[in-house]
């Protein structure tokens, strides 16, 4: 056998191959794509991810899978920010708690992997739900921390000689330390081995179970390593650090080409992986595509990059042995090649739908080409350009502002880049601002996940000229512009309470369901509704909170069961828009309208039925679709200077004069819709 | 004899079971497990023909997203007029169709299962939510929620679906060829093969029967409700699969029941209503789940540790 086969392998040159084709697309389609600058970024948001997919390449090369890793990060975010502030650590040794926890979490999958010899799928399940329900169990899932010392956030967020991000190095040190460890010792010989046959292994004298408990160890470590990063990088610790991490780093792995039977991969095929997942993300954003198209991209390039590589190892398929026979019979090959077509038929149909979009923006593109460094204010040839983010891009409750938003883009010619996070994440959120700068957009409106980890980015965004606002929730107040608010938090947590108490006549116990438990808004909702029980309701009691991770069935489950085990509770307030539906329907099936009460916030339409039905007393929100339509509105005048801070009140279109209170932009109070007025809503 | 650790979950099952009976019997009410067992059919349903795609040493992580799908097919041919018959034809074969996609690509192309519906799974869920932009599907005809049945038959239907797939599956796999090609691909695709098995057609076959259980499912929970949310089954994926591969089901194939994932999905469906039950705060919960699981399996490693001396003695003695 040799022992040096060449530097790449097969799979690796297609995925290095596609990796420069999306490199030549996005630098001619995506506003400053290729740029120094860019290119850096791109290496900075990867880190994290990064970490957990190389530690996860040993892990699969030796016939393994760790699905715990992202919900290690989680659990070490939150150690990790329990040890600097409330245990008074210092930073390091903070990093070392959370180091220690880590190696912890590895051990413990190392141990029922390996001595008990039990399926690592199942184990690391079992893991995932255990480091992340300890995260939440420790922090009741709300706390955040924040207020790092800033020589701690250069980690994450500085540049070492103004151009290399702080973290790269680590990454860096960790690839090097992985790739001796895989690559050229007899230790990653043996994983190999492992993967290859376990059996085989043994009788070789390898003492497996040590080197598979090894590789979880070390992957529980890396996960810690990587949410210190995390922390550095977002400025926060909350136990939803990480989520879903686990699968988009075993798809940078397995793009990379390792084999997710063992035996076969390499670290250089999973830092390709790695960056082309990366830089297809970032090219998308910036050229304001949409982010769906990122997973159906993603799939696509995993099907044919390993199609590809499967098939010309068939043909090769004499040199490597294999278990499999994977002789290529014409079969396979057809069916290889309508699986290739109809992979180049979904991408011929998005690059239509690039080259419309290209086309719509061609004028605004050679505009900025013909002042290359056209800073954005100035007399407006061109259209303004306003990216506005909402928190979640599926829920239903921004889908409505946002036919505002587009509303008052068409009234007032400006172009409307709207992008956000698919599900809750604030790393997403940053991501993506940290794409606008990059594309130079005039006008940045952030609806903000998370007001500590994303105020440094939106500063760093104010220092590039681009105006910004926040709506929905705010940043921190020198982050931004101004804050369109919609309500406070106060206000909603009070409507919500004060018509309970009403429905209730002041005494009774009422049950929350809630959206995700770390959902930052739902608790500080649930903290002012606590509060003004203390103050007002003596005799109103709240029973009990549940989850319904905005999930209409589930929310729907969690309501069956509250009405049973609280058999005196007479009012379901259901603070996440799909919930209120779910908990109705479930009041309505146990037959117990009239006597169970539902109220909630949420949109009229999906709750018409159940209002008029008499199941739900109250929905009560905003006019989102107005919120949607100040929000274009208030970042067009500032980009025109029609409207600057100071100012009293804002000319806002067909909504007319709206008072804006120092730097807050109001929309008005809550609107509460109930049978007689819901009919007038429709988002 | 039965599986060790089909026991085991039985094992854990009771001693849930007996902590809710003395510290909380109102769990034990026929509405409670009424609600929590058509609540988990659906899931039921999915996680039947998960155990049929892994015991032929596959695996099927799309069918959260496939969930989703069919379940916004059949609010729309519903919405168009169609008969229940034909929505039901239809949204079964929604899912037959991606399932048969999946099963193509595994088979035929020879590609690791995992990794095409890994690529299946996001490719299809940002599909349908660019499709979508994530409005539901409302206004539904009033003969579309209970099948235009009553609520109360409705159940019954339901159970009967279950029950027979479940006793015709598992019989199914146990007495018929078909079946027992299931198992042979997944212990030894070679050997298999050279058995004179068609193990391409098997395994595109169970995907596709998972595609269509998956189908049937989403179609069994849309028609509890009178809208359809178009990001349901977000994790199912990963519900199925604890409950299989607790059930006993060995994940690389080839060994497991369809009794053992009833039980495994038991156990889960159980535990986070119990622990509402027991007045276990929210905040632990996932937690305690993880630990359950963990410790199940490990109950499992433990009693099959103490019985190896017993099968060394006695493989020594033949």
């Amino acid at each position: 056998m040799r022992r040096h086969q060449e530097w790449l392998t097969s799979g690796e040159w297609i995925l290095l191959f596609a990796l420069l084709i999306q490199v030549l697309v996005f630098s001619a389609i995506a506003p400053n794509f290729f740029t120094r600058a860019n290119f850096f970024e791109v290496l900075r948001v990867s880190v994290e991810l990064g970490l957990l997919a190389i530690a996860l390449t040993p892990v699969i090369v030796s016939g393994g899978i760790d699905l715990s890793v992202g919900a290690m990060m989680g659990l070490s975010a939150v150690v990790f920010g329990a040890a600097s502030r409330d245990w008074h650590l210092g930073i390091a040794a903070a990093a070392l708690v959370a180091l220690v926890v880590g190696a912890a979490g590895g051990a413990l999958n190392a141990v029922l992997v390996s001595r008990l010899e039990l399926p690592p799928l199942i184990v690391t399940l079992g893991s995932l739900s255990l480091f992340r329900g300890i995260a939440e169990g420790l922090t009741h899932a709300a706390v955040n921390y924040t207020d790092f010392p800033a020589s701690f956030l250069a980690l994450g967020q500085g540049y070492f000689w103004g151009v290399l991000p702080a973290q790269l190095p680590i990454f860096i040190a960790a690839f090097a330390a992985y790739t001796v460890l895989l690559h050229r010792s007899v230790l990653g010989r043996a994983l190999y081995a492992i993967g290859f046959s376990p059996a085989g292994a043994r009788y070789a004298g390898i003492p497996v179970q040590r080197r598979v408990g090894l590789v979880y160890l070390l992957s529980g470590l890396m996960a810690s390593v990587a949410a210190v990063i995390y922390v550095a990088h977002m400025g926060q610790a909350r136990s939803d650090a990480g989520t879903g991490y686990e699968l988009d780093a075993i798809t940078a792995v397995v793009l990379g080409g390792t084999s997710v039977f063992g035996g076969r991969g390499t670290l250089w095929g999973t830092l390709f992986g790695l960056l082309a997942l990366s830089v297809l993300r970032n090219g998308l954003q910036l050229a304001a595509l949409p982010s769906e198209l990122a997973g159906v991209m993603t799939g696509t390039l995993l099907l044919v990059t390993i199609g590809i590589d499967r098939v010309r190892m068939g043909a090769r398929a004499a040199a490597v042995s294999a278990t499999e026979a994977l002789d290529v019979r014409n079969s396979q090959v057809a069916v290889l090649c309508a699986t290739m077509l109809v992979g180049s038929l979904i991408v011929a149909g998005t690059n239509v739908w690039l080259v419309r979009s290209l086309a719509s923006s061609y004028g605004r593109s050679g505009a900025a080409l013909a002042q290359p460094s056209g800073q954005t204010s100035g007399p407006a040839r061109r259209r303004p350009v306003i990216a506005m983010m909402p928190k979640a891009k599926g829920d239903p409750y921004f889908i409505s502002c946002r036919a505002g938003a587009e509303e008052a883009a068409r009234d007032l010619g400006v172009e409307l880049i709207w992008d956000g996070p698919t599900s809750l994440d604030a790393a997403r959120q940053n991501e993506l601002i940290e794409n606008w700068i990059t594309r130079k957009v005039d006008a940045i409106a952030v609806a903000v996940e998370n007001r500590g980890g994303i105020s440094s980015v939106l500063r760093k965004a104010r220092g590039h000229g681009i105006r910004v606002l926040t709506w929905d929730a705010d940043a921190e107040a020198d982050a931004r512009d101004f804050f369109v608010n919609q309500a406070t938090p106060e206000g909603i947590g009070n409507a919500l309470t004060d018509e309970a108490a009403r429905l209730l006549g002041g005494k009774g116990e009422f049950a929350i369901i809630t959206g995700a438990l770390s959902a930052a808004n739902q608790n500080e909702w649930i903290a002012n509704i606590r509060k003004r029980l203390a103050e007002r309701y003596p005799n109103l009691k709240l029973a009990t909170i549940r989850p319904s991770d905005d999930d209409r069935d589930k929310a729907f489950a969690e309501t069956q069961t509250i009405l049973r085990v609280y058999p005196a509770v007479k009012l379901v307030m259901a603070i996440s828009a799909p919930a209120v539906p779910g908990s109705a329907e479930a009041v309505r099936q146990a037959n117990r309208e009239g006597d169970v009460n539902v109220i909630g916030l949420s949109l009229p339409n999906i709750n018409k039925p159940y209002v008029h039905g008499g199941v739900v007393q109250a929905v009560i929100l905003w006019n989102t679709r107005d919120l949607g339509y100040l929000t274009v509105l208030s970042a067009a005048r500032l980009v025109q200077n029609a409207f600057s801070p100071g100012a009293r009140s804002i000319d806002a279109g067909r909504l007319g004069t709206i008072e804006v209170r120092g730097s807050e932009i109001i929309l008005g109070a809550p609107l509460l819709m109930n049978k007689g007025n819901i009919d007038r809503y429709d988002f | 004899m039965p599986d060790r650790r089909v026991v085991s979950v039985a094992l854990t099952i009771a001693a849930l079971s007996a902590v809710l009976a003395v510290a909380a019997p109102g769990f034990f009410s026929r509405e409670n497990l009424g609600d929590l067992l058509l609540g988990n059919l659906p899931a039921l349903i999915v996680a039947m023909g998960a155990t049929l795609v892994i015991l032929a040493g596959e695996i099927d992580i799309s069918v959260g997203s496939v969930f989703a799908i069919c379940g916004i097919v059949a609010g729309l041919l519903a919405q168009a007029g169609s008969p229940m018959l034909l929505t039901i034809a239809g949204t079964c074969a929604t899912g037959a169709l991606l399932g048969a996609l999946n099963g193509v690509l595994v088979a035929y192309a020879a590609l690791p299962s995992i990794v095409v519906t890994l690529a299946t799974m996001v490719a299809l869920r940002d599909g349908l939510r660019w499709a979508t932009q994530g409005a539901w599907v409302q206004n539904l005809p009033s003969g579309f929620q209970w099948f235009g049945l009553s609520q109360g038959a409705y159940p019954l239907v339901a159970c009967a679906v279950a029950a027979v797939l479940q006793v015709t599956l598992s019989y199914g796999l146990r007495h018929v060829a078909a079946g027992r090609a299931v198992y042979a691909s997944g212990s030894d695709a070679n050997a298999a093969r050279l058995a004179g098995f068609n193990t391409a057609l098997v395994k595109s076959a169970v995907f596709t029967i998972g595609g269509a259980l998956t189908g049937l499912a989403a179609l069994l929970n849309a028609v509890r409700f009178n809208q359809i949310p178009s990001n349901a089954g977000l994790g199912l994926e990963m519900k199925v699969i604890a409950a299989v591969v607790v059930g006993g089901v060995a994940i690389r194939g080839g060994r497991g029941t369809l009794a053992g994932t009833l039980l495994g999905l038991v156990l889960l469906a159980l535990i986070g209503p119990a622990l509402v039950f027991l007045g276990i705060n929210a905040y632990w919960e996932r937690a305690i789940q993880g630990a359950i699981i963990l410790a199940a399996v490990a109950l499992d490693a433990w009693r099959a540790r103490r019985r190896q001396p017993d099968v060394m003695l006695a493989v020594q003695a033949s």
